[in-house]
This record gives structure tokens, C-alpha cells and sequence, in this order.
């Protein structure tokens, strides 16, 4: 007898609009398919026909909050290239600088979703205790803890100052220390394994064919990694090398477990970035036009095409942006976020496995959520604390982090 | 494979290859070149063919992005060569100008089937057939969209309502 189990819409542990339909003979799923078409928000429709192209950098930022520098990143790129405008170098660094510590978050974001999925919350309470050392860093060098509204065309629109440096430089210190323990917790606890050794493999063939990308396909044994692949901003200066996971077990299987481990040691090589970027960080300007209507001209008389590609922490961002001259805003705009690619890879990897491990397979490649707000707090006396209490709570907040 | 020998391989099979240059990196500037090339949409399966021929490993595929230029839609296959050498990736884009009237493509999914996705995609945005295509349903519209409208078009195909939506929206 068969069955069809729909996981979704929206599904508890998967909290994320989408929908894995499977079929299931016994306990065994003996096909999948996706169905994506839940929450369309039109944000390419925005950005092609509502939105002023500086308007757009923070619609990109929209798409996804985890991968928030990301898409402004990528769009940058292509129009940087379009209208050949200038970045300074210490921008170009301070770029690096965001784009990894945007890693850091995303992974131990994912590593305690990961850890929730196989019900094992001490773990997720943990992993999320200590992304918190890198939200206040974000939050140090940002003034906010997720959207970061840094990106600019031409540059970036703020500086990491001097009294930052102290501040990161203690983080780094702080992750490489608990390295081995994480590494630990992760890897070596038998539950893991036994939840996620050999369970969702994906081949390397699978992997290519299908196109996956980031640590999906990593995972997988194919080395691909934008920022070793392709020369952008300043990553040639640090000779990234695509993480596989036979560089800590010494062997590729592409099972979920293997996912962990490429996870694990990008975190570790961000941080190893940083702080490379923070030893040789040029000084000078951090932006090659301050003036927003110059850029909007620049923009706005500029013909020609161009893709942006950025490493985001689930894989290849790629936008594409076709400018004409005389029209106001990006006459054609292309997003194509990392999952995107990824979803196909569920079909192989889900299949002829239980359903107790959807969860933890499903979310293996990362899929992309957009769970940015804080939480909502009542008092006592339940008072609801609005959007301005919170607001105003969050400055005070990063006011006394900064003393 | 080089950039070079990339080039070579794809104007011996006469086409024209649009190189563009950005430099990057600080201490170490490297160049980034994308290639641009313009190819017929009875070649197309061809030349991705021959990239799959002359690839390393295989070629990677991002994304199809159509931008609507009036009477035609320009549909570009964004591609690459080379993945997992150190900066040795070419992107590698394929423009296949079609015209409104005579509005197709043809599915790529027999040679990678990584494109499955960006090709329903089309359908639905872009009110483009792909031909050979099996699997033809919405991907990320819902199944009760309107036939007719494309929300990536530029003409009167386009979700023009959807404009009342937004608060302050001037026509």
C-alpha cells in the first residue's frame, strides 16, 4: 500500500514555506517531489519596476535575512562592472570582512537547527549560546544584529573602526579556542552518527549533475567554492581552498554527517580570514562616491549587462542585471539564491530512506529561512512592548556594548 | 583548460566570443573575465554539448535569466568552466535572442539535469515553451495563477495590478 505524505506547507521542522510531498511504501519513501510555489514575493518584479536602484540594494538585503549581505553583495558586483565604477581597496576588504562573519552566524545557526532536527535541543541551545559571540560582533561593527544595510554601490557605508578591531580580534580568540569542543560535540557523539552517518547521501555525480552548490556539494567531494573559483572584491589575496570533508576524515561519502564536517571547518577557515583581513586591512576610503544622486546618474545612463557571484553560506548567489540607458531603475534583475539549485538535490538524497529522516535530510543543505526578528516580550504587568520599545531597547543595548 | 583555450574552443565552432574584464583582489589583482556569447536556438543543445565534451569535470549551471527587449526576449544561459581550480572558473554566458511571436526554447534537462528548475521557472515568468520539457507546472507562481500574465515582461503581459499593492505607488 502507498502512501502520499505531504511535509508542508509549512511543517514544524521545517519552518520554512515550502512543501516535500512523498511517497511512501511502508516506512519507505519510494519518490519525492517539491512543490515550491507557497510565498512568491515578486522581489525581482520590485527592483525591476517599483525601486531606485539604491532602493533595490535594500529590497536584495530582503531576500533572505541570514544571507543579507549576500544578495546586496552580488547585485553590487554586476552593477560595479555595468557602469565600471571604482571600489576602494579597504572596501574591498571590509566586504571580506562582512561576507565571513555572515558565515560564521548562518553556519551555527544552521549546526543548532541541525541539532533540533535530531531532537537533541541541549545541543541547539548550546550552538546558538555561542553564535551569539558573533551576533554582537555584528552588532558591534553594524549597530544591528542581522540586516546589516552596509552595502552601497562603489563601496561600503561604513568603516570597521579602530576601537572595533579589540572587540573581533576577541571573538576570533573565542571560536578558535572552542573549536575542538564543537568539533567534538558534533562528530564524535554517537547519536549524531548514528543519525546522520550514511543517511542522505549524495553522490558527486548526483551533486554535479544536478548543479548543487556550497557545502552541499562539497560534501559531495566537488571542490567548488566561488571564492576559490572566481577573482572578486579581495578574496585572491586570501588563497581560500574549497573545505571537502576528507580534510579532517580523510574520506568523502556525502552523507548528512559529512555536510557537519564541511560546515565545521568553514566556520573555522572564516575566522582564519578575518583575521588575516584585519592584519592586512589597507587604510584609506571605504566608498568612491558618497553622493546618491551621482550614483543614480551614473546608473541611470549606463547600457550593458553583467552577472555578480558571491560564495554565501549555502553556496553560489548569482545575479544578473541588464541596465539601459535612460530608464530609472535595473531594466532586467535575476536573483537565484543558493537553494535554489539545492532542492533538486533532496530528490536523490531523501530517497529509499524513513521518514524519520526527512527532517534532518531536508535540512542538511541549509535551506534558506528568514527568521530575523527578535523575540516579542511581555512584561509582568503584560505590557506589550511595541516595535519602538524594542527599537529603542536594541540602541540602548548596542550603546552599552560599545563602552 | 585556460581562458584562452576556452575562447579558441568556442570560436572554432564560429561564434563570437564578448569578453568582459573586472580586476579584483588588493595585493594580488587578479583578473575576472565573464564570457558573452551569442548563439541560435537551433545550436544551442550543441554548443552546451560541447561544453559538457569539453569540460574537466562538468560544466557548471547557475541560473536562466530572460530580459524582455520589446519585440524579442533575450534568454542567457549562465554557465561555467573550470570550477575547482584555483581562479581558473570561466563564466560562460549563452544569449538565445527568440522572437515574441515564435516564443521557445528547447529543455536542456536531457544534458544537465540541473536545469529542470530555471526552465519551469521561464514558463511561468516569462510565458516562454520549453520544449521537451516533461515537467511543466508552476514552480514558484501558485497553481491558481492566471494564465497570460508574465511577470517578468514589459508589456501588456505584465502584472500590471499588482502595482495597487503598494502603498504610495504612482502609475
Amino acid at each position: 500500500m502507498k502512501y502520499t505524505i505531504p511535509i508542508g506547507p509549512i511543517h514544524p521542522a521545517l519552518k520554512e514555506p515550502i512543501m516535500i510531498s512523498c511517497t511512501i511504501s511502508g516506512e519507505e519513501i519510494t519518490d519525492v517531489d517539491v512543490i515550491a510555489s507557497q510565498n512568491h514575493r515578486g522581489i525581482e518584479w520590485i527592483g525591476m519596476n517599483r525601486n531606485n536602484p539604491i532602493q533595490t540594494i535594500y529590497v536584495a538585503e530582503r531576500i533572505c535575512g541570514i544571507c543579507n549581505f549576500c544578495h546586496p553583495a552580488c547585485l553590487a558586483m554586476a552593477v560595479e562592472e555595468i557602469t565600471d565604477m571604482e571600489v576602494p581597496e579597504r572596501a574591498q576588504y571590509i566586504r571580506v570582512v562582512q561576507s565571513e562573519l555572515e558565515r560564521i552566524h548562518s553556519h551555527l545557526l544552521w549546526a543548532g537547527v541541525a541539532a533540533h532536527e535530531l531532537g537533541f535541543d541541549s545541543l541547539l541551545h548550546y550552538t546558538w549560546k555561542i553564535r551569539e559571540k558573533v551576533m554582537d560582533t555584528l552588532e558591534i561593527v553594524n549597530g544591528n544584529r542581522v540586516t546589516k544595510a552596509i552595502m552601497m554601490y562603489g563601496g561600503v557605508r561604513r568603516d570597521i573602526k579602530d576601537e572595533h578591531v579589540p572587540k573581533i580580534r576577541e571573538m576570533i580568540k573565542y571560536y578558535l579556542d572552542l573549536f575542538g569542543e564543537v568539533a567534538k560535540l558534533f562528530l564524535e557523539d554517537k547519536t549524531i552518527k548514528m543519525r546522520t552517518r550514511d543517511i542522505g547521501i549524495l553522490t558527486r555525480e548526483d551533486a554535479i549533475k544536478l548543479e548543487a552548490t556550497g557545502p552541499t556539494v562539497r560534501a559531495s567531494g566537488v571542490k567548488k567554492d566561488v571564492r576559490q573559483d572566481t577573482s572578486y572584491y579581495a578574496y585572491p589575496d586570501f588563497d581560500v581552498k574549497a573545505m571537502t570533508p576528507d580534510i579532517l576524515t580523510g574520506d568523502v561519502v556525502g552523507d548528512t554527517y559529512d555536510r557537519i564536517v564541511v560546515r565545521l571547518l568553514e566556520v573555522k577557515q572564516s575566522v582564519e580570514i578575518i583575521e588575516q583581513a584585519l592584519d592586512e586591512m589597507p587604510s584609506g576610503e571605504i566608498i568612491s562616491e558618497e553622493k546618491i544622486p551621482k550614483i543614480l546618474a551614473t546608473i541611470k545612463k549606463s547600457d550593458g549587462e553583467a552577472i555578480g557571484r558571491h560564495e554565501a553560506p549555502r553556496g553560489e548567489d548569482i545575479h544578473y542585471v541588464k541596465l539601459k540607458s535612460g530608464f530609472d531603475g535595473l531594466y532586467t534583475w535575476k536573483v537565484r539564491a543558493p537553494t535554489y539549485n539545492n532542492i533538486l538535490a533532496w530528490m536523490p538524497m531523501l530517497m529509499h530512506h524513513q521518514i524519520a529522516d526527512i527532517p534532518i535530510v531536508a535540512a542538511s543543505i541549509d535551506p534558506c529561512m528568514s527568521c530575523t526578528n527578535r523575540a516579542v516580550v511581555l512584561d509582568d504587568n503584560e505590557r506589550i512592548i511595541t516595535a519602538e520599545d524594542l527599537h529603542n531597547l536594541s540602541i540602548e543595548k548596542t550603546k552599552e556594548m560599545m563602552k | 583548460m585556460n581562458i584562452e583555450e576556452i575562447i579558441d574552443a568556442f570560436e572554432e565552432k564560429g561564434l563570437e566570443v564578448k569578453v568582459q574584464t573586472r580586476m579584483a583582489g588588493v595585493k594580488k589583482k587578479t583578473e575576472r573575465k565573464t564570457l558573452w556569447i551569442n548563439v541560435g536556438r537551433d545550436r544551442l543543445k550543441e554548443i552546451v554539448e560541447y561544453m559538457v565534451e569539453i569540460a574537466d569535470d562538468f560544466p557548471h549551471f547557475s541560473v536562466i535569466s530572460p530580459a524582455d527587449v520589446g519585440e524579442e526576449v533575450e534568454v542567457n544561459y549562465h554557465l561555467s568552466l573550470g570550477y575547482g581550480s584555483y581562479m581558473g572558473e570561466v563564466p560562460i554566458t549563452l544569449k538565445v535572442t527568440i522572437p515574441k511571436k515564435d516564443l521557445w526554447v528547447p529543455t536542456l534537462t536531457d544534458i544537465i539535469p540541473g536545469t529542470a528548475f530555471s526552465e519551469r521557472e521561464i514558463i511561468e515568468m516569462m510565458g516562454i515553451d520549453v520544449k521537451g520539457l516533461e515537467d511543466k507546472r508552476h514552480l514558484f507562481l501558485t497553481e491558481d495563477f492566471p494564465d497570460g500574465i508574465y511577470p517578468w515582461r514589459r508589456d501588456e503581459t505584465a502584472p500590471k495590478k499588482i502595482n495597487k499593492l503598494y502603498e504610495g505607488w504612482k502609475e
